[in-house]
This record gives structure tokens, sequence and C-alpha cells, in this order.
């Protein structure tokens, strides 16, 4: 019965985003209708997905289909458990927001891209991450897993007539090879201890890979995944090429893409290797987790481009993510089961989190795009009044992404430091200091979230507009606020119901770690979280959402009551008598200086401040021009080296590449006839 | 008391794929387009009576098929289209060439040698009775491909390749009576697209350059 039904919806959701792809491509039609038909069928493949996801988090078994290909080793494997449910539902979800939103925003790309094709591409891209999530078999993994990179690199170049997009493309494109390759190796480490593909021998061997294999394929595995993943060292694509894509697909690139290497760490790790590894490998997941976390939100600190922000904030979170994961694997290893699945959970739960509210942002980013055709922050300003739903969503956004009660981010980030804290119990003294240090690493990084989202508000949706574009800036259309709408209140109430979504993350979690851990999580009857011991500590959402909105109201009444009587007096601000502009606002970069110069050491910022005086006294500037800069430090010690070598190299190979028809021909005469005689 | 002989069969098969090899030294030796042109399609004519006569011994009737469609493709088809674009291009003979006649017949003829010696322990182990032609067929292959090396134009090198096709289509009889008959359809498409594909080809390198010299594809380099 449930199987039955599982099929149905498979095949429901491959038959929308099929039709999504080939329809708008197939049918002549004005692109008003083709932009609704694409995104309508990528809609109702979100629906169903979540169907799907629900429905598989709910089941009692995995659910399996394959077909065979004639392709050795190849099999057209999916598989449905519990893990893949989960991640199926939050794509699903994201989907289904960017698709509705993608009616409205897509419509600005009128006569500079090709709407159908957009469209077409984007159901095609949502299509390959489902499936990467599905399939159980290397080979078929590592195809869509392909054309996933693909899609997302052709829906990156939309713009391909500016030469940034080109360059952002291409660099998208050799980082996310760079990673495939990775994780090609890690998947060979397995493939040539059991001769298949098939995900159920790479689970159960018929003997354990040796231990020096075993930390080859952690280590592969971590750089492959990584590097869609965006961690630190390997993050420098992001910011690049999610500012550079269409905003709906930067939303599901930012949003969910990089989530799917977090599925392939949580498959390889918990499910390939069973959980069995050594303290250190957890260890090393959390340092990565902890730079990702803190150097990702000082970049985007400094960052004035707002989708540039967005995506160095992506490198925060899923350094969270990691955080949650690696405190998972570190307990894993010394065997405290409860732990182990409590810190898992929380890296997946902020896994889900981030993937909504990083999608409304980017969304919201995409709205002001929309409405002002600027990403630089400097130019906004005074929007809340002309978007309100959008400053509305947006600070729903970010709440969440800074941590604030009720949102959701709030509930997975506490999670995370709980299961972070509760290190004491590791009988090893290393992680006993550790991982309170990766906390307060953590506690850092929700700090600097907080200011760098009180910039991004601030300067874009209060005070005066800084630039005709802001001033003339109009509320986005209806389905652009509904995709936001739906992804906020999503939001609030990942938030406000952590009851009723860890029991689900429990059953995710639960073949992993071996134990449920959904009744000592939710405690008091449900109405709060508690880190597996209700005594270390415990939390109830909504009743601190209540007392939020209590002490708000009473706050008021109290003001109302005994604050005496409200005078409304009209008139313009004091300036000490200088007229008041939008030039005498705070700017984004003043906004950011006290933090600058706290962190020196790691921004190795350069300033130049030139000054032109009047030529009658040096007592009055002419003109100044202040000019700052911060170090790319890891692509300039890390990447241009590379890209160097590899550059240098290529110009002495092109050589034997002389664009002579007749020597490349020859060349191939002279290796047939070789091989010939080598043969004979 | 049969018609033919096995004996004499296998000696008009070996009389077919000389033939075949023969005009392949023409179209190396001719300066002619149209002519070099004409050559090949007399070699596909040849080609064609070789594989009747395969068929015709062996009894494997889709052979016929194939033998009618090199006539109907290779003889008459492709050689209209060349001669169209040779027509249109008013380009009539090959001027320059990276090989001169004298020394290309001369690497022609190593080439033959270097088939034979090559496919010499091979032969021996084969029964059937169009095994020795599996020798000339490599060198038909070796010719094309040289003669795609050495000439400039873009006309004889797609008669190069098309020579190449040939000497393939011969090895395939000869080594093995021919391949299954929906490769054959196959491979028969793909020529002709080809030979579509590089006159189109021709055309554009004609308005891009003023010529149907490769050669000066060079300027493409950066």
């Amino acid at each position: 019965m449930v199987n039955d039904l599982t099929f149905t919806l498979v095949w429901g959701l491959f038959g929308w985003y099929g039709a999504g792809v080939v329809l708008p491509l197939g049918c002549r039609a004005d692109s008003r209708r083709q932009n609704l038909l694409a995104h309508g069928c990528a809609a109702f493949g979100g629906m169903v997905g979540i169907v799907l996801g629900v429905v598989g988090l709910l089941a009692s078994e995995p659910w399996a289909a394959r077909s065979p290909s004639t392709i050795p080793l190849l099999t057209f494997a999916i598989r449905l458990d519990p893990l893949a449910a989960f991640f199926v539902l939050t794509i699903s979800l994201a989907g289904l927001a960017a698709s509705i939103y993608a009616i409205g925003y897509v419509r600005h790309f009128d006569g500079r891209a090709s709407i159908p094709l957009l469209g077409s591409l984007f159901n095609g891209f949502l299509c390959s991450m489902t499936l990467v999530i599905l399939a159980d078999n290397g080979f078929f993994f590592l195809i869509v897993w392909e054309l996933m990179s693909l899609l997302s690199y052709f829906l990156v170049v939309t713009e391909h007539e500016q030469a940034e997009v080109r360059y952002a493309g291409l660099f998208y494109l050799i980082m996310t090879h760079v990673g495939t390759a990775f994780i090609i190796v890690a998947f060979l480490i397995f493939f040539q201890g059991v001769g298949s593909f098939s995900f159920d021998t790479f689970r159960h061997p018929e003997q354990p890979l040796p231990e020096g294999m075993k930390t080859i394929a952690f280590l592969t595995a971590l750089i492959g995944f990584g590097t869609k993943a965006g961690i630190v060292p390997l993050h420098v694509w992001l910011p690049y090429a999610h500012p550079a894509a269409p905003s709906h697909v930067s939303a599901l690139m930012s949003g969910v893409m990089i989530k799917t290497a977090i599925y392939g760490l949580v498959r390889v790790y918990f499910d390939f290797l069973g959980g069995q590894f050594p303290w250190w490998w957890g260890f090393v997941v959390l340092l990565v987790g902890a730079v990702s976390a803190l150097l990702g939100v000082m970049y985007a600190l400094m960052e004035h481009d707002l989708k540039s922000l967005l995506a160095y904030h992506s490198v925060e979170n899923i350094g969270i993510i990691l955080l949650g994961i690696g405190a998972g694997m570190i307990f894993q290893s010394f065997g405290l089961k409860e732990f182990a699945a409590l810190g898992l959970l929380a890296g997946l739960y902020h896994t889900i989190n981030h993937a909504m509210f990083k999608a409304l942002l980017f969304l919201g980013a995409g709205s002001l795009l929309y409405a002002t055709h600027t990403r630089n922050m400097e130019e906004y300003g005074g929007l809340l009044r002309r978007m309100p739903w959008t400053g509305l969503f947006f600070l729903i956004g970010a709440a969440s992404i800074s941590a604030l009660p009720p949102t959701n981010g709030f509930v997975s980030e506490w999670l995370v430091f709980q299961s972070l804290f509760l290190s004491f119990q590791i009988p090893d003294l290393l992680m006993k200091l550790m991982l309170p240090i990766a906390g307060a690493m953590l506690a850092l990084t929700g700090v600097l979230a907080l200011a760098c989202f009180a910039k991004a508000f601030g300067i874009a949706f209060l005070a005066l507009p800084r630039s005709s574009h802001a001033r003339h800036a109009e509320e986005v259309p209806m389905p652009m606020r509904l995709g936001m709408g739906l992804l906020a209140s999503v939001c609030l109430l990942l938030g406000l119901l952590p009851m009723v979504v860890v029991p689900l993350l429990d059953r995710v979690v639960g073949p992993f770690a071996q134990i449920s851990i959904a009744d000592q999580v939710v405690a008091l009857d449900g109405w709060a979280l508690a880190p597996v011991d209700v005594q270390f500590a415990s939390i109830s959402p909504p009743i601190l959402a209540a007392m939020l909105i209590v002490g708000a109201l009473l706050g008021l009444c109290l003001a109302v009551a005994f604050g005496g009587h409200l005078v409304k007096r009209y008139g313009k601000t004091w300036g000490c008598g200088i007229n008041l502009s939008p030039r005498t606002e705070y700017t984004a970069t003043g906004f950011v200086q006290p933090i600058k110069q706290v962190f020196s050491t790691i921004y190795r910022p350069t300033v130049k401040l030139e000054t032109e005086f009047l030529e009658e006294s040096r007592y009055f500037a002419k003109r100044r021009r202040f000019e700052f800069h911060i170090e790319p430090v890891f692509q300039k010690y890390l990447y241009d080296p590379v890209v160097m070598f590899f550059s240098t190299t290529a110009d002495r190979l092109r050589v034997i590449q002389a664009g002579s028809l007749h020597l490349y021909l020859a060349y191939i005469f002279v290796t047939l006839i070789v091989l010939l005689l080598f043969a004979v | 008391m049969p018609l033919i002989t096995p004996l004499i069969g296998s000696q008009l098969v070996d009389l077919g794929s000389a033939l075949l090899l023969l005009t392949c030294f023409g179209i190396v030796a001719q300066r002619r387009l149209s002519a070099c042109v004409d050559l090949f399609a007399v070699q596909s004519v040849f080609l064609a009576l070789t594989a009747t006569l395969v068929a015709f011994l062996t009894g494997i009737h889709h052979i016929y098929i194939a033998a009618a469609l090199t006539v109907i493709i290779k003889a008459i088809v492709i050689p209209r289209i060349l001669k169209r674009v040779i027509e249109r291009l008013n380009v009539t003979r090959e001027l320059v060439m990276n090989v001169n006649v004298p020394s290309g017949l001369l690497i022609c003829g190593g080439l033959v040698m270097l088939a034979f010696f090559i496919t010499q322990p091979i032969i021996p182990l084969g029964f059937l009775l169009t095994r020795d032609s599996l020798a000339i067929a490599l060198a038909i292959m070796l010719i094309g491909f040289f003669t795609m090396i050495a000439r400039k134009k873009a006309v004889t090198q797609v008669i190069g390749f098309l020579v190449m096709e040939n000497g393939l289509f011969l090895g395939a009889s000869a080594a093995a009576y021919g391949m299954p008959l929906i490769v054959e359809l196959g491979v028969f498409f793909d020529v002709l697209v080809g030979a579509i594909i590089i006159g189109i080809y021709t055309h554009r390198l004609h308005d891009a350059f003023d010529s149907v010299d490769t050669s000066k594809l060079t300027i493409l380099k950066e």
C-alpha cells in the first residue's frame, strides 16, 4: 500500500519535472505562458516531492526500485530511506517556493535571456538534485551529480553577456569538477573493495576495508563533498557563482544544492562506513566546521554586495552544520550513542533550517535586485516603506540566520551548542577541551552574524534611500511575495514546532546511531527541548515565543498606561544646522569599521585615502576618495599559485597544438602506425 | 561442379581488392579534383562488385543490400555532392600539396608494404576465403589517411576520409563477411551525413577564408 503510494509519487515527481524540462522548449507560446508552464510544472513537482518526503519519513521500511542498464556496472537504482526522504523534503520545499517566486521574478529576464530555456534548465536542476538524493548506485550517483553540477553551471551563466558572470561560471565549473574528481576517488575505493557500485554492497562489504583505505575514503569524500558544500578553504567559488546566478537559482544553489554535499558526507560516513571511525575524523570535521563558520561570517561582514554576503553566510552555516555532525562523529567514536544522535540531529536540523532561511534571504535579495536593479547595498536604503512585504520576509529570514528566537535558526543552533557542551562526558582530555572551544567559536560566529544582518537589514531597509534606484523602488509582484511568504512561514513553523520536527529527524538519525532519542529530546510533554538530559538544559520555543509576545504587549500596555499623554510633533530632525540627506547616513562600510579594526590581522585591509584640496587653502578639501580592500588570502596564497602553475604548463604544451589540421592528422597517423608495429 | 570453385572465388575477391588499391594510387597521383571524385566513384563500384562476389560465394544475403547501398550512396550520391561543391567553389586543381605526388606515391608504396607486414601474422589464422583482402583493406585505410594529411584542399580531404571508409568496409567483408546489417546501415548513414556536413563546412571555409585550404585554419589560433 505504502509502496504503491511511494511508487506513484516518485513517478509523479519525475513526471512533473520531466514535463517542465520538455514542455517550455517544445511548445510555441509567448514567453509569459512558457514561464507559467515551466515554473508551474516545477511547483507541482515540488508539491509531490514534499508529500514524497513526508511519506518516506513516516514509512517503516526504505523503499527501493531498480532498472538494469546496458552499461556495465551501472544500474538505475533509487532508494528512499528516511535520510533521503528528509533531503527530498528539504529540496522540494525550497523548490516549491523558488518556483512560485520565479513566476514573477523571471519576467524581468524577458529579452535578456531565453525564458523557456531558463525554465527548462530550472526543472532539470531540481530533478537532478532529487535524483542525487535518491540514487542507490555509485555510478548512477556520479552521473546525476555531474548532471546537477552542469545544469547549475548553465543556470549560473544565464547572463553570459557579462564578463564577470562568465568568469564566475568558469570558476564554479572548475571547482565543482575538482570536487567531483575527489568523490570519484572515494567511490572507487569502495568499489575496489566490493567489486560493485551498488550502495547496498558499499554498506555491507563482504570484508571490511582496510584502515588506510578507509582514511583515504574519508579524506577524499571530505574534500570532494566539501568543495560542493563550500568549506574553507574550498569555499572561494560561492561568492562568485551564487551572486552571478538568477536569484531564484541562487536560492536553490545556496539553500539546497550545497546540502546535497552534506547528504553525501552523512551517507558515506554514517551509512557506508557504518559509523565506525577513529575519533580524529570527527575532530577534523569539527575543525573544518568551526573554521568555516567563523571565517565565513567574517568575510560576509565585509561584503557590500548583498548576494555575495549571503553566499559567505552559506559558508558559515555549512560550518555550523559540520560542527553538529563533527560533534556527532566524535561522540560516535567514543560510543556515546545518545550524544552522537543528538549531534547528528542538530546538524540535520540546521540543514533544513538553513535551506529555508537562506533560500528566503536569496529570494529577498532577488526582490531587492528586481526592484532596484542593483546588488550594491550602499545604493539601497529606506526600502521598508516602499516594499513592506519584502522587508517583513527579509526580517524573518535575517532573524532566523542570526539565530534569534522564535525562529528556526535559534532552535537548531541551540541544539548544536548543547551537543558541543556535552563534551564533558568524553573520556578524552583533548576532546573535552576542544569541543567547548568550538562552541566558543560558534558563539562568536552567532554574534558576528547578528551584526552582519543588523547591517544588511538596517542599510537596505531603514533610513533614507541612498540612490534614485531605491527612491523609485516598488513592491514586487504577487508570486514573488508568495514564494517568500511560504518560506518565511516555514521558518517560523520550524522554530515554533521543534517537537514535531525532532521525532521526524530522529527517524533519520536512528538507523545510524542505532538509538532513538526523540523521547529524551522532546521533554515535558512536548513543550520543551532538552539535550538528551532534561536536567542539563532545556528550552521551550513555543513558551519563549509566547513570552516574547506577551512581554512586548505588556510593555506596550505599561507604556500606554503610565507613559502619559502621547504628543505628536512633526518636524525636521535637527542635524547641527547641516541639511540631513542620504549622504550623511551611516554607510555599510562605516557600520563594519569597528569589526574591521578588531580583526585586522585576519582581514589585512588596505585603506587608501586620497584628498584633493582647494587651491586657496589646505583647510578645505575639494574631493576625497576612500578605497578599502580586504586581502583575499585564500585566493592569493592558495589558488593563484595553482592557477599559475597550470597556465604556464599549458603554455608550454601549446607548442604541439599548432592549430594545423594536417599536423593533428599526422599525430594520429603516426600513433596508429607505431601502435600497429608494436602489435606485430 | 559449381560455377566458381572456392579457389577461383578467392582469387576473384583478391582481384577486386587489388583494383580498389589501384584506384587509391590513382587518387594519390591525381591533381584534378573532379578526377579524384570520379576515381572514388569507380573505387566504390569495385567495392560493391567485390562485396557482391563475397555475398554470392558465401550466400549471406544482407551483403547484397550493403553492396547496393554502396553503389547508390558512395558511387552516385556523394560524388554528386562533391562535384557540386567543386563547381560552385570553382576549385579544380590541387596546386600546392604538403607532400608532392612522386614522394606521395613512394610513401603509399611503403604503406602497402607496412600493411602486408602487419597483417602477415594474422592472415594464416583466418579460414575465410576473403582473408587475403585484409592486408589490402588496411593498406587502403592507411593510404586514405595519408591523403588526408598530404592534401590541403578540403574536398580531397573528404575523399581521403571516404577512401578510409571504403577500406574499412572491405576489411569488414574480408575479416568477417561484413558487419551485421544494422551496423552497415548506421555506417552508411554516418558517411552520408559526414559528407553533407563536410560539404557545408567547405562552403563556410570558403566564405570565411576565400579558399578551401584547410591549412588556413591555423589563423583561428589565438
